[in-house]
């Protein structure tokens, strides 16, 4: 048996239909309440977790391999594989604001995110300087309210900014949902878990 | 008074059975190392940072503890063996017979960030094998495994590999001739450490075979040099698979692709255990049972000793106690 940790959430969908995709997971449709669910037919064990929390399920090796988005992948830095990035579904990791203006060179802002170690690298290498607030939620309110000048934030299709007179100034990285696999969980069942990427990578360049 | 029972994170007290556990397998591991013809060094848990100034990287410097002395002086708590025996030996190798058989045990302290599984103060013992010596490599990863499969480790897999292998197909890929992929070729190593298949296919198709599989498609991919050197890794592995039938011996070139010795792949070296970034040779590392982080590793660090002024050949591995015990399973217990 081998776990898979599934994320809640907008990432579960990309995941499903890309596992589907590659011919895994069909008899599960991911919309029960069990926490965990196993699937005879793929010898697999699925956890469904918090994105948040996934990472460290796998690094610690209580899960195998996982589903979740990169975004939080580069905040919390585990020491992970990371064979597949998902081309489905990806969004964009970017510098929002009420208007077009990076802050000047030698400027001070106050910078709200939900990603404060990801912002401290990317702030580091620029020539302004940040204070940055850790938000759980509602970024977009942060500029909107002026709590911050600027927000670093996943922008999806930039609807809400749109509504909310708020600029995508500038893109950071792009985010995508990825396969992580844990270090010792590779070795052991690298076989079945190579085959499962080769047809992951497959059905996705098929789409 | 009402004591807290509390300690500082990433440290633990054994008490009672777990204490009489890690005691046992301490002491088979020993006697297993002194038979083996291996003499026990006893070394300090404080020293000065100064003598290995040359040798850390940031990542491993900022893993160390480190404090003034009421003199003045910077000191550490020992964060590692190899440098302090290494520091220690290099000024009197001179005077010493070779080959150098030693061992050592005791705690180590790194500053590692807070997470599951990863312990700031942990138990190690490990084994040093100095001195010209045309089998080093064999007798140590033989030790190694003996040492593993003696303590009932299950499912042990050891992972090969030797620094440098990847570095010719590095500096090969389109990003090695500026053409695409990632920023630069430390970052590009690092992709490849990961099994990042996109970053490996713009790279080139040498190394997706590598990410995909961990051999080159042909061992020329690899210039000739490290396909040779492949070459005697896996005449290695083949000699010593079947004297451990319950192991698995994998040689993986991308599990180490980070190991590189070409300047120009200058890596940030994270410091990691069993991705100490003196190997400059063989490089392994071992997993067993559920424990998702190696239980011991090791490899060729020559050139540890060639920056502290010694010329020697030198291989060692260190164990971590917890996990081995850890990795036995519950039915040992």
């Amino acid at each position: 048996m081998i776990r898979l940790a599934l994320p809640k959430g907008r990432n579960l969908e990309i995941a499903l239909a890309a596992f589907r995709a590659a011919g895994l997971l069909q008899g599960w449709d991911g919309a029960g309440r069990s926490l965990i669910s196993q699937l005879p037919d793929d010898g697999i064990e699925v956890l469904s977790l918090k994105d948040w929390d996934l990472p460290l399920y796998v690094e610690h090796g209580v899960a195998d391999f996982g589903i979740v988005g990169s975004d939080v992948l580069s905040e919390v830095d585990g020491d992970l594989l990371v064979p597949v990035r998902l081309k489905a579904g990806r969004s964009r990791l970017s510098f929002i604001g009420s208007s077009h203006q990076m802050p000047p060179p030698g400027g001070q802002v106050r910078l709200a995110t939900k990603y404060p170690a990801t912002a401290r690298r990317i702030v580091a290498g620029r020539p302004w300087g940040a204070e940055i607030v850790k938000l759980s939620g509602s970024i977009e309110l942060a500029p909107l309210l002026s709590l911050a000048e600027l927000a670093l934030d996943i922008v999806q299709t930039g609807r809400t900014l749109v509504e909310n007179n708020l600029v995508e100034i500038e893109t950071v990285a792009e985010v995508a949902a990825c396969l992580v696999v844990n270090r010792a969980s590779y070795q052991r069942h690298r076989a079945r878990l190579n085959e499962w990427i080769g047809r992951l990578e497959a059905a996705e360049v098929a789409v | 008074m009402r004591v807290s029972a509390a300690l500082p994170i990433g440290v633990a007290a054994l008490l009672f059975e777990s204490a009489r556990r890690r005691r046992e397998a301490e002491g088979r591991l020993a006697d297993l190392l002194q038979s083996a013809g291996y003499g026990e060094v006893i070394l300090p848990i404080l020293d000065y940072v100064e003598p290995y100034e040359a040798l850390l990287t940031a990542a491993s410097r900022s893993e160390l503890y480190r404090f003034i002395d009421r003199d003045g002086e910077q000191l550490a708590l020992r964060g590692d063996f190899t440098p302090m025996l290494a520091r220690l030996l290099a000024p009197r190798l001179a005077g010493l017979p070779l080959p150098l058989r030693l061992f050592y045990r005791g705690d180590v302290v790194r500053y590692e960030e807070e997470r599951a599984g990863r312990q700031r103060e942990f138990y190690q013992m490990g084994a040093e094998l100095l001195g010209p010596d045309p089998s080093a490599e064999r007798e140590v990863l033989r030790l190694f495994l003996e040492a593993l499969t003696q303590e009932g480790a299950r499912e042990v897999r050891v992972v090969l590999g030797f620094a440098g292998a990847l570095d010719g197909l590095l500096l090969g890929s389109r990003t090695g001739s500026g053409e695409s992929g990632p920023a630069d070729l430390a970052a590009l190593a690092a992709a490849v450490a990961r099994r990042e298949r996109d970053a490996a296919r713009r790279a080139s198709r040498g190394l997706l075979a590598v990410v995909e599989s961990g051999l080159p498609e042909k061992p020329e991919d690899l210039g000739p040099e490290a396909a040779g050197r492949l070459a005697e890794l896996l005449r290695l592995r083949d000699d010593l698979a079947p004297l451990f039938p319950s192991a698995q011996l994998n040689v993986d070139l991308a599990e180490f692709a980070r190991h590189s010795l070409d300047p120009r792949l200058a890596p940030g070296g994270d410091g990691r255990m069993g991705d100490r970034s003196y190997y400059d040779g063989i490089v392994f590392r071992a997993f067993a049972g559920a424990a998702a982080l190696p239980v011991g590793g090791g490899g060729r660090y020559d050139s540890l000793f060639r920056r502290l002024g010694a010329e020697v050949s030198a291989v060692g591995f260190s164990l971590s106690l917890e996990r081995l015990i850890e990795a036995r399973g519950e039915e040992q217990t």
